[in-house]
């Protein structure tokens, strides 16, 4: 699944949750529809294959619930993304401190520019920080 | 003790889907009669228990899905292998032959 695919069945989910479960379920009665299929044809009566169908599939409703949960998971690995975020703000504080260090160190605006990108480098320092010591959890 | 054991189950579980789907696409039952086929009937699974899987796999981006006829004209949702998940399966597959080796090796220790 792409990215973009599942980012776009990602936002499906949330916005149809009972579109999916519709479909969760339909796909769960076709299964119990064909093993009782089977059942009979091995020579169980219909009552007989249902109920065997049944039990052998399993608890119905919280296999289904589980799967609606599965489909509305975030599609994205999170430390992934935590990395991918700490390495963006580390480039911008980067520029930030290029540009800051040959702008003339007595005007606002370079002071300002310079307490930004400290406190970009801050920002990039505390997040990678934090994704690590969740990667030691 | 318990958790670790889930775990092995549910990565094997994961690991015969995509064995089951390596060989064509199939629907969640057709998933469940092909591990039962090529296991020779000796690893039954609870059905019910294959469908988180298979959603986890799709999730992972490991299997895609789309709905189609089944084979008694009815609507069914069926799953295939994408080539991460034919790479996954090839990594599981190593992964499980040296495990079991590993064990093999220490049970057979003396």
């Amino acid at each position: 699944m792409s990215r973009v695919k599942a980012t776009v069945d990602f936002i499906h989910a949330w916005q149809h949750p009972d579109e999916i479960a519709d479909e969760v379920e339909a796909e769960l009665r076709f299964h119990v529809q064909m093993r009782t299929q089977a059942n009979i044809e091995e020579g169980m009566t219909p009552d007989e294959a249902q109920l065997a169908a049944k039990l052998s599939f399993g608890d119905f409703d919280r296999i289904k619930v589980s799967c609606c949960e599965i489909k509305r998971g975030f599609p994205f690995d999170l430390k992934a993304l935590r990395m991918g975020l700490c390495i963006a703000i580390a480039c911008v504080a980067g520029g930030f401190s290029l540009v800051a260090v040959n702008l003339p160190h007595h005007s606002l605006f370079g002071v300002v520019w310079q307490l930004s990108a400290i406190a970009i480098l801050m920002c990039s320092f505390l997040i990678g920080r934090r994704n690590n010591s969740r990667r030691h959890d | 003790m318990a958790k670790s054991k889930a775990g092995l189950l549910q990565g094997t579980l994961d690991m015969l889907i995509l064995k089951a789907l390596s060989l064509g696409a199939l629907h969640g039952y057709g998933i469940g009669q092909r591990i039962a086929q090529i296991s020779g009937d000796e690893l039954k699974i609870e059905e019910g228990s294959l469908y988180p899987g298979l959603y986890r796999l799709e999730h992972r981006g490991w299997v895609q899905s789309e709905w189609d006829t089944s084979e008694n004209n009815q609507r069914a949702k069926f799953y295939k292998l994408t080539r991460s998940g034919r790479k996954q399966l090839i990594l599981e597959e190593r992964n499980w032959e040296r495990l079991a080796g590993a064990t093999m090796k220490a049970l057979r220790a003396s």
